[in-house]
């Protein structure tokens, strides 16, 4: 294996590290549409509920 | 501590709240942006060591909801109760304001007014006796500007609001001990109350410009709000849109922008020709390729989102919607499902989100399964791919895919109308038009740079795993073995696409490639793009010079092989089929009814493949003389999608008549009325 490959097979593993990490990690929270510049001002987002969240408050169906 | 912050729709809420958090939550000059409550703590410039959290409430004129989201603010100031209440009030709009706040200074909990906008009422002359105002209330006053970063009166207003926190709010009118379901007696209470706050204003207020005057703003919006001429100049100001964006300087940045994604591109795989060819494809063509034919439409999303802004932020939109109401009526919509249509020009979600104002329940889930065939933001690569490849750049097929959009919504709604039986009922439409001002540069550009953030982040972690996992189903087959030049046919994203390629025979892309690209867009509709760049092996989509070249016959249409009538089906049946996922768990949110979402999904999807069908169909024996390949088929799908839409329609009407049969539980009635 030479460098350059090295380094390529280092590069591609992380770079699809850290995007699933991310995804996950948003999935986590609770947000379904990553990326959405709406994900943060859903309701309750913080609460781990996301923005497809019954107006009262609890989970819709 | 908690602080609530309610007021009257369009009152600058949102802009206060985030002027106060530092967060950028969504504003928009015209009422009902807000359709959820927020909350954020406050910065430490104006809540000090103290941990305070702000609540965004959505706007309402009233404690009685008239809306759903009206609900949410009444509810909230009710239930669960905050420390102190901001209540934001509109300083140009006095009169309208008051009404809410006598409600609200009517609950004991300690209320803080501000009067916002007040440098609006500064330049037309406008005086109020904020002392005065402060004594009549019970409550203090102050007079802010949220837009201003310096001397807005946010931090003495906030100081007070905590300071105020634990005491006891004395009301300087109270409601009168009538009974709540007597609508006369309720009726006659508000107009009381309405007495009481004219009163008021009188007082203190001194006006240089009348509302009863005639002026410049009153004048331009004769003009916009005029049925026809209104719905003129709407069409003009957004085929201007499409034009600066999608055929002028988007594309001119974004062809500078590619010319660096490539080099960087050619780079990546100039270093690895000694690797192995998996390890270039996955790299270079997979991620750089894929996820760099994504964000080289950047530009043209960010200069249509600049300008959607301005038109917002200037108080055109809101007159958009007002004029767009008797169409919208006319169908069974409501004047309000303009809004999400607007909005869903940016994205579906909240989009569909906005439905939330629409009071009535049919009205509101029939917008919400429309809407979304307004292309959104993450269509518009999409578009500017097959109208740069296929159409020599031309604005007209953004245009076209708006304006086509919106018929589609028209005709959506008449069928929705017939399948559930719906009857005339008169319904209102109640908009305030917020006041025209010069738009600010600096929202615009602010709103532009947090959707192009959104749409990096996309581009970076969906796009990026999907095109990963695109690359690798191209090259491998499924004894993970490299699939060799010529049978790519035999690889795995081939296999799964191919069955789904034959359903789009009768509309004339049943290829495989375009098969796969059109699915991986139900994950996120850029994907059309990004995979369609791997597996055809293409980034440079955009390219000005080449655009020029009348006819359209570039690289890229070459290597996809489609005529100009196959790429025009293909591009609306990815506009109008369902939208991606997040989309659909939207719209089952709002819509709360399974029936209705699968409803949607089936309408979208027979809209989508009827359109491309008729598209293709139609336009071969237009451009050749013949009907294109897997008409029959075709015909029989349009049936079947005809008679199901007869049979649910029939099933719906039989459920409402049941319904609406009032002696059906009576023994003996038949034949009575013989």
């Amino acid at each position: 294996m030479n460098f350059a490959t090295l380094i390529a097979v280092l590069a591609l593993a992380v770079i699809l590290f850290l995007a699933v990490r991310y995804i996950y990690r948003e999935k986590k929270k609770g947000t379904t549409c990553i990326g959405c510049p709406y994900a943060g001002s859903c309701q309750k987002y913080k609460e781990g509920i996301t923005c497809q969240t019954d107006i009262s408050g609890s989970k819709a169906e | 501590m908690r602080i609530a912050f309610a007021g009257n729709p369009n009152s600058g809420k949102t802009t206060m709240y985030n002027a106060l958090t530092g967060r950028s939550e969504k504003v928009g000059n015209w009422g009902g942006v807000t359709v959820g409550s927020k909350e954020y703590q406050l910065k430490k410039e104006f809540a000090g060591n103290q941990e305070v959290i702000a609540v965004d409430l959505p706007g309402a004129y009233s404690m009685s909801p008239f809306t759903p989201e009206e609900g949410i603010t009444s509810e909230y100031v009710r239930t669960a109760n905050p420390d102190a209440i901001v209540n934001i009030v509109d300083a140009t709009n006095l009169s309208r304001s008051l009404f809410f706040t006598t409600q609200l200074l009517e609950l004991g909990i300690p209320v803080v007014v501000a009067l916002n906008k007040s440098d609006i009422n500064e330049k037309e002359g406008t005086e109020i006796d904020i002392e005065k105002l402060s004594a009549k209330l019970n409550c203090p006053v102050f007079k802010t500007i949220s837009v201003n970063d310096k001397n807005n009166g946010l931090k003495e207003m906030i100081s007070k609001a905590i300071s105020l926190a634990g005491t006891i709010q004395k009301p300087p009118y109270l409601q009168a001990d009538i009974n709540l379901h007597d609508k006369d007696a309720v009726d006659a209470e508000d107009r009381k109350r309405y007495a009481f706050v004219n009163e008021i204003v009188k007082d203190v207020e001194k006006r240089k410009v009348l509302s009863a005057e005639t002026n410049k703003q009153d004048k331009i919006d004769a003009v916009l709000l005029n049925p026809v001429a209104g719905i003129l100049v709407f069409a003009v100001v957004m085929w201007f849109v499409f034009w600066v964006s999608q055929a002028w300087l988007g594309p001119l940045v974004a062809d500078w922008l590619v010319g660096y994604i490539e080099a960087f591109q050619g780079w990546v795989a100039g270093q690895l020709e000694s690797s192995p060819a998996i390890l270039s494809a996955l790299l270079a063509d997979g991620i750089v390729g894929g996820v760099g034919a994504v964000v080289g439409f950047l530009p043209l999303v960010m200069v249509m989102y600049f300008l959607i802004a301005l038109l917002e932020d200037c108080g055109y939109m809101a007159r958009v919607s007002a004029v767009m109401d008797p169409i919208f009526k006319r169908v069974g919509l409501s004047g309000k499902s303009v809004i999400p249509v607007v909005i869903g020009t940016g994205c579906g979600i909240p989009a569909i989100m906005a439905c939330r104002t629409i009071r009535d329940e049919r009205e509101r889930r029939t917008t919400s399964m429309l809407t979304t065939f307004i292309p959104c933001g993450a269509k518009i690569p999409v578009i500017a791919l097959f109208a740069g490849a296929f159409f020599a750049g031309a604005s007209w097929v953004s245009t076209l895919s708006y304006f086509f959009g919106l018929v589609l919504i028209f005709l959506g709604a008449l069928l929705i109308k017939g399948i559930t039986g719906y009857k005339y009922r008169k319904s209102f439409f109640i908009m305030e038009l917020p006041k025209w001002k010069v738009p600010s540069l600096k929202f615009a550009f602010k709103s532009m740079m947090e959707r192009a953030r959104a749409y990096i982040i996309k581009a970076a972690t969906i796009i990026l795993v999907c095109n990963t996992l695109v690359q690798i189903m191209q090259t491998f087959d499924w004894h993970f073995n490299v699939v060799e030049e010529g049978a790519e046919s035999t690889s795995i994203l081939a296999s799964i696409a191919t069955p789904f390629a034959v359903l789009l025979i009768p509309l004339g892309f049943g290829v495989w490639q375009l098969a796969a690209a059109a699915i991986t867009g139900f994950i996120a509709k850029e994907n059309v793009v990004g995979t369609l760049a791997v597996v055809y092996g293409l980034t440079a989509f955009i390219d000005v010079d080449e655009l020029e070249m009348v006819g359209g016959a570039n690289t890229v249409a070459v290597t996809m092989g489609l005529t100009s009538v196959t790429a025009l089906a293909y591009l609306f049946f990815n506009l109008y089929t369902p939208p991606c996922f997040a989309a659909i768990g939207a719209m089952n949110s709002e819509m709360k009814s399974k029936g209705w979402l699968w409803g949607a999904i089936g309408l979208q999807l027979g809209t989508g493949y009827t359109v491309a069908f008729l598209i293709y169909q139609i336009g071969t024996l237009v451009t050749e003389g013949h009907l294109g390949q897997g008409f029959l088929p075709g015909l029989i799908a349009e049936a079947l999608m005809v008679l199901a839409v007869i049979m649910i329609g029939r099933k719906v009407r039989a459920h409402f008549d049941e319904q609406y049969e009032l002696h059906k539980n009576i023994k003996g009635t038949e034949g009575a009325a013989a």
